[in-house]
């Protein structure tokens, strides 16, 4: 009996210790997602999915950011029962350092810039894949890098942007002069482009880039990226050389250039900022300025049709829609002939060489079934000229805004309302002052 | 190898009783008041493993083993009663007093230990069945809840039918760790998980402002019928659930259901009859020609289009005044009545070997939005056998299948809730069907509200099955020591099936994406094991040791698979009958396992201690193999037990002081850096999440000290329980905001320390003891305060919706809740969501023998809320005051141009009525089958006073256990009391029949 006891007591503590440990089988890993750690040893399938995300993340808060630059730009209401600060902060309260529209779109630039560096960094460890294949990843990592700062800065400018490293958890200082910055993105692009001459591009990408899918294609967005930059950092001489490397083309589409992506397929995204004709609640309208401002003839009317009933808001109306994506799959651009073509004429203007500039200007006017420019030959009129085609062939692709404030013109921008205002910049978001 | 000898003899003993069986002891069992039989009355006979139970009538039969015995007759709500028999003394009368102070109330402590409330440490809150569903019961399980848990902030996420509740014991325990509860039923944890239907991909919601998803989902807590429960045991914090480990830091609410009772099978049938109305409803703007014709641009605007169509708004507003054509819009959407019929029928018996219990219940609920509405079927079956005397199994199982029609309410950033698309549609236009059944375009909204709620589906379907098995057994005995080996486990499995159907021919679908078909499905399950060996040693009368080593395991696997299908075939939902589809999938799965040991010791009857220590690890731990060590000590002095204690006014007295610890896990997945799926134009991409992961991750430690002091005079009518406890919490999961230019919007991170200090007074009393009227009165008052003592990054919002409109804002030194936002383009303080305190009052009259009179009133004072749902009227152009003046301005204008977010800052206290109910017991004479009829009327949350500008003060955008998952943010402890449209919640008035057999 003595035995008995004590083999049931045994037997118990032993079950329990049973219960406590046999059980833990080891670690449970992610079961969901592959983690950052197939960066050490990538295959290319690895990589292709990484600049897949790239160029899908691009997408990313990028109808935010045209919504911003617009509507403070003056060349779109957007009306929404949901989101009153469209109307509010953009226009008259004031734009807060911690509000989607700010955030949003910040976060997810710096986001793709990050996968960059995770490709750069993918791409110096890969084992299958020769030098010249690896330029080619890593051309387009740093021509995207380059790229998505410049977004940002667009938006807070004298404010400021910081600029990440290889390492995530550095955090550098904020840059307050543009033009320190914008050397920064020209560097990026440069290197860019250095990779990309002599790469091979072993990955693919999507219909945005038609045209520009291979080393020479990627090696043109990367100069005409490189155009903008040096025509916001006034290097006009620049601007033209960068222009020679690019994709401008005077006798070709307006149209030809770079895209964002988009599709109804299963796993793709939408074009988040279109919006059928005519609808109510959520609006993007053009501002009535666009219409009232416009030149007769001018063919650009037709980004902005008229709406079957007057939409307004708060105090703001508009009868036209904003029509320049037509679809859910419509392309989104990101840079295209129109600007380049409007790039050099900038750079002609800023350099005295009025006569190519009206050639370019004249390019532009004639195909929107405008006259060729009759004004005078000044830098101011020209100036004006080049602005307000600017202003009607870019409409609604981020550009007003940042022209009118890097000529100083903000003031020109139209009032609305008695306590409307017009920003210059966003300020520097909240999780980048608390640190 | 004492002990084992003597449990041979004792053995042996039992032997020869059960063959030579002598003389039985009978009696009877009353009511020392009224004399009235009590039925359900324990007698056992000390340090044996006789016992019984009295029966209907009150009688009982026992067998004892020598002439001369004790006898102790103990029942719930009675003071327990030790009586000295001998066999010859003939049938015995036992007159039990009521115990008004509970103090023989026994009390869960341990995972497998009790003690009478006379010696807790701790302030344990105990809800009965009567109190819980005997008043006015609630929809829910943990809507039935609300107002009767000192320490607790209890509130509905909205009206939605089939509940979403937050349940926050003791303040802020965690803010984006797990920060509800851990529910426990009959030992099998109860998974409370709420899983959103990816309504997202409609609404946009969380697409802007707020990445954490608002689809307004379900708590699964909700499964529960309130009708099976016998009691509810709250552990609030650390120093009660430290046996609970590394789950318990939000605390542990522990659900025992209804056992039967050996004797008369008890037939019960409960059938409820009621009305649902809409609570509170905001009013609509009134409109004039004039006000009309604002909508379509400023009086002043000199462009001609403003002009015509302000001319056209006026005209049409006057054609519709002409026609009686001005519609509430509100009123029609939320002003429906919907009918409540609930059902139960349980019966229960056994005989001295088995009992058991079977119930069947129905809950219909229509909700006050038309298709709207819940229905819960539930079966349960709970059996009890003793194989021997000294072993004895149970078994619980539950099987529950229910639906929910939620509506399309909360914020959206496309147009398309219900109440989004009203805050913009005024009443002078005609949104109705025609007569062909087509509804016409909403000129001011992207939605026509009334073609989505006629022709949309929100449903979310549960089956789920609920089962647990213990096994008792007596491994030893003696005079002296008694040891018990308890074995436990559980298995709660449940498939949640979701569907959001949006026809293609909806105003927002048919020129965007063509429809949704949105579906979901969910399989869960846990499993939990536990083994428990309790020694308990009572050398004589003064002292008891109580011992338990046990061991826990639990795991957990949860797999979502959720399509989304646009452009679908008209009339068609299945996701195939679609142009495109996406398909997510989403898995999650956790073992975590315990040891503990549990020493308690009594002396005297009057000082207890209590000391113990648990290991803990969980996969969900940065490092998996490590244990973590929560300790718990506790002593309670009962002084009024003490030999030199002789008062006549206080009859008990007690000092008690706790302390424990316990953890709180990381959540799955906080510890990977993840790449979610991102393709393009067909290629498979991957793209970083932008919220990293720690490998480091580890557990929040909570310590909490609790002291009380308790006491109760003129024999237990007046008993007053007070509590102060400071609970502190470390290593703060943090799910911190990050510089986003390192790529990254947030990271998990132990990084903070948090505190909160709180008091809870409860006095109870009974100033009315007559046998015609008996009065039973309690108030409860507690308050709780929450502050961030460190943080170890820099201070960071944390929702709802950025600066401008008020946000949750995380800073050292400041209270864990407050609420800051931009005022004239500074951040400031603007509120605090945490209220000053809270008091409730539960009362029951009897009276005229057979009625009863219960009454719960719940006041909330302070906390605020951020009301949304006002500015969006405000710039829909709907409110109803939004023609009022402030400033100079019409309040619909200034409001949201003024750039000051603290007018969304709003006192949400209230006053409520939140169960009131009158019952009656048809006194019956010479009736054979029926042995009782109840009849009542009652009416939950029917009266609030407040002066809060929302459908209600107790709601939340965000949800309060909204799931993570690989794509969408869950919610966090903070962000309740967020206002957005939500579903308005109800109120109900039922007609009670109760029938017992």
């Amino acid at each position: 009996m003595k035995k008995y006891h004590q083999y049931i007591q045994l037997a118990v503590l032993a079950g329990i210790m049973l219960v406590c440990h046999a059980c833990q089988k080891g670690e449970i890993l992610n079961l969901n997602t592959p983690t950052d750690a197939i960066v050490l040893n990538p295959s290319k399938a690895d990589l292709n999915n990484l600049v897949s995300g790239v160029e899908s993340g691009m997408r990313r808060d990028a109808g935010t950011y045209l919504d911003d630059v617009s509507i403070i730009g003056r060349e779109i209401y957007r009306f929404s029962n949901s989101e009153p600060r469209w109307v509010t902060d953009m226009l008259t309260s004031g734009l807060d350092n911690n509000t989607f529209y700010l955030t949003n779109p910040w976060a997810s630039r710096y986001l793709v810039i990050r996968q960059c560096w995770l490709i750069l960094q993918g791409a110096a460890n890969c084992k299958s894949i020769t030098d010249a294949e690896r330029k080619g990843y890593t051309g387009f990592a740093k021509t995207i890098i380059g790229y998505q700062l410049l977004l940002n800065l667009n938006l807070t400018d004298v404010n400021g942007v910081r600029i990440p490293t290889a390492d995530p958890t550095y955090i550098g200082p904020v840059i307050k002069d543009p033009g320190q910055v914008q050397d920064s993105i020209l560097k990026y692009l440069a290197d860019g482009a250095a990779d990309l001459s002599g790469s091979s591009v072993i990955f693919s990408l999507s219909t945005g880039f038609t045209g520009f899918k291979d080393a020479a294609g990627l090696t043109k967005f990367n100069r005409a990226l490189a155009a903008r930059v040096d025509a916001y950092r006034k290097n006009w001489a620049n601007v033209l050389t960068d222009l020679n490397g690019s994709f401008m083309d005077f006798s070709g589409k307006f149209s030809t250039g770079v895209y964002h992506f988009f599709s109804t397929g299963g796993g793709d995204q939408v074009n988040p900022n279109f919006i059928a004709l005519n609808q109510t609640g959520e609006v993007r309208a053009v501002h009535p300025s666009f219409a009232t401002d416009m030149m007769a003839g001018d063919d650009r009317i037709s980004k902005a049709p008229l709406r079957n009933a007057t939409v307004s808001q708060s105090g703001l109306s508009s009868n036209r829609d904003l029509y320049i994506w037509t679809a859910l799959d419509a392309p989104i651009s990101i840079i295209r002939n129109e600007e380049l073509i409007l790039l050099y004429a900038e750079a002609k203007i800023q350099l005295g060489l009025f006569p190519d500039a009206q050639v370019a200007l004249n390019t532009i006017r004639t195909g929107h079934n405008l006259p060729p420019y009759g004004g005078a030959n000044t830098t101011a009129a020209l100036l004006n000229e080049l602005l307000y085609q600017r202003r009607y062939s870019l409409l609604g692709e981020g550009h007003r805004w940042i022209d009118l404030r890097r000529y100083g013109r903000l003031g020109d921008l139209p009032i609305d309302r008695p306590n409307d205002k017009v920003w210059p910049n966003f300020p520097l978001p909240q999780t980048e002052v608390n640190i | 190898m004492l002990l084992s000898r003597f449990t041979f003899l004792v053995l042996l003993l039992v032997c020869c009783i059960v063959s030579y069986a002598q003389q039985p002891i009978t009696g009877k069992t009353q009511d020392a008041a009224n004399g009235r039989p009590i039925p359900g009355v324990t007698i056992r006979i000390p340090n044996s493993t006789r016992g019984t139970v009295s029966d209907a009538e009150g009688k009982f039969s026992i067998m004892t083993t020598s002439s001369n015995t004790t006898l102790v007759f103990s029942f719930t709500g009675y003071k327990t009663k030790t009586v000295a028999v001998n066999q010859s003394s003939g049938p015995l009368t036992i007159s039990m007093e009521e115990d008004f102070a509970k103090l023989d109330e026994i009390v869960v402590t341990g995972m497998a230990t009790t003690v009478k409330r006379r010696n807790l440490a701790n302030a344990v809150a105990t809800i009965s069945s009567k109190e819980l569903t005997g008043v006015a019961p609630a929809q829910t399980f943990d809507a039935a809840l609300s107002g009767k848990v000192p320490g607790a902030l209890i509130t509905a996420n909205s009206g939605a039918p089939g509940g979403g509740i937050s349940v926050k014991l003791r303040g802020i325990t965690s803010i984006f760790g797990n920060s509800q509860p851990l529910f426990i039923v009959d030992g099998v944890f109860f998974n409370n998980s709420s899983i959103p239907a990816a309504l997202n991909d409609v609404t946009g919601a969380a697409t802007a402002g707020n990445p954490q998803n608002q689809d307004n989902p379900s708590s699964r807590i909700a499964d529960l019928n309130p009708n099976d429960i016998e009691n509810v045991e709250i552990l609030k914090g650390a120093s009660a659930a430290a046996l609970y480990g590394a789950k318990a830091a939000a605390g542990v609410v522990i659900i025992t259901t209804k056992k039967g009772k050996s004797g008369r099978t008890n037939i019960s049938f409960n059938q409820e009859t009621g009305l649902v109305k809409a609570r509170h409803l905001m009013g609509v703007r009134a409109f004039t020609a004039e006000t009309a014709a604002d909508l379509a641009g400023s009086a002043s605007s000199t462009d001609p289009d403003v002009i015509s169509a302000r001319a056209w708004y006026k005209y049409k507003f006057q054609q519709a005044q002409a026609a009686g054509k001005i519609f509430d819009y509100e009123k029609e959407m939320f002003g429906e009545t919907g009918l409540v019929l609930n059902t139960n029928i349980s019966v229960s018996g056994g005989s001295d070997k088995t009992t058991f219990f079977v119930s069947g219940n129905r809950r219909k609920e229509d909700g006050i939005i038309k298709n709207t509405g819940y229905l819960n079927n539930s079966i349960r079956l709970n059996v009890d056998h003793k194989i021997s005397d000294r072993v004895s199994i149970g078994v619980t199982t539950n099987y529950i299948n229910s639906s929910a029609d939620r509506g399309l309410t909360n914020n959206d950033n496309n147009g398309v809730t219900y109440g989004v698309a009203l805050s913009s549609t005024p009443g002078w236009i005609d949104i109705h069907p025609n007569a062909q059944g087509e509804y016409p375009v909403d000129s001011f909204a992207a939605s026509n509200p009334l073609q989505t709620r006629d022709r949309a589906i929100n449903n979310e379907t549960t089956n789920r099955f609920v089962g647990g098995g213990n096994l008792d057994a007596i491994f030893q005995q003696s005079k002296t020591s008694t040891t018990k080996v308890i074995l436990r486990g559980g298995v709660d499995f449940f498939n949640f099936k979701t569907i959001g159907l949006f026809p293609r021919d909806l105003q927002f679908e048919k020129n965007s994406q063509l429809g949704h078909s949105i579906q979901g499905m969910s399989n869960n399950l846990n499993t939990n094991f536990a083994g428990f060996l309790v020694n308990t040693f009572n050398p004589n009368n003064n002292l008891t040791l109580s011992s338990t080593l046990g061991a826990t395991y639990e795991t957990g696997y949860f797999e979502n698979i959720t399509t989304v299908a646009t452009n679908i075939i008209t009339d068609q939902s299945n996701v195939d009958q679609s142009a495109n589809a996406t398909t997510r999938q989403f898995r999650m799965k956790y073992r975590d396992n315990g040891i503990f040991l549990q020493e308690d010791l009594t002396l005297i009857d009057a000082i207890t201690l209590s000391g113990g220590v648990r290991f803990d690890r969980s996969t969900n731990n940065g490092d998996y193999k490590k244990y973590y060590v929560f300790p718990k000590a506790a002593a309670s002095w009962n002084i009024s037990k003490m030999s030199f204690w002789h008062s006549d006014v206080i009859d008990n007295l007690k000092l008690r002081a706790a302390y424990g610890q316990s953890g709180n896990v990381p959540p799955y997945g906080s510890k990977f850096i993840s790449l979610l799926p991102s393709n393009i134009n067909s290629y498979p991409g991957i793209l970083l999440d932008n919220l990293r992961g720690n490998p480091d991750i580890k557990p929040e430690r909570q310590t909490e000290m609790e002291m009380g002091v308790d006491f109760s005079i003129l024999k237990g009518r007046i008993s007053v329980e007070a509590s102060y406890y400071n609970k502190k919490i470390y290593d703060l999961l943090l799910r911190h905001t990050l510089p986003a230019s390192n790529g990254y919007v947030s990271e998990w991170k132990n990084s903070g320390d948090l505190r909160n200090r709180g008091i809870e007074l409860g006095i109870t009393a009974i100033p009315v003891n007559s046998p015609k009227v008996k009065w039973t009165t309690n108030i409860n008052w507690w308050k709780n305060k929450a502050v961030v003592t460190k943080l170890t990054i820099p201070p960071f919002a944390i929702g709802s919706f950025g600066n401008s409109l008020g946000t949750f804002y995380l800073e050292e030194g400041q209270p864990a809740t407050q609420i800051k936002g931009s005022v004239g383009g500074s951040l400031k303080l603007l509120g605090n969501a945490e209220p000053d305190f809270q008091t409730s009052w539960f009362n029951e009259v009897t009276f005229l023998k057979n009625f009863s009179f219960r009454l719960l009133l719940h006041w909330k004072k302070g906390g605020d809320n951020i009301n949304l749902t006002q500015l969006l009227t405000d710039l829909g152009a709907t409110s109803a005051d939004y023609d009022d003046i402030i400033n100079g301005k019409k309040a619909g204008v200034y409001r949201p141009s003024a750039g000051d977010a603290s007018i969304w800052v709003q006192d949400a206290s209230y006053i409520r009525i939140r169960e009131i109910g009158l019952y009656y017991n048809i006194p019956l004479t010479n009736v054979k089958h029926i042995r009782g009829i109840r009849l009542g009327v009652s009416a939950n949350n029917f009266f609030t006073w407040t002066k809060y500008k929302g459908y209600d003060p107790e709601v939340s955008n965000f949800g309060s256990n909204t799931m993570s998952t690989a794509q969408s943010r869950g919610s966090n402890g903070l962000s309740t009391g967020v206002d957005v449209m939500p579903y308005p919640a109800s109120k109900r008035a039922s007609f009670h029949l109760g029938i017992d057999f």
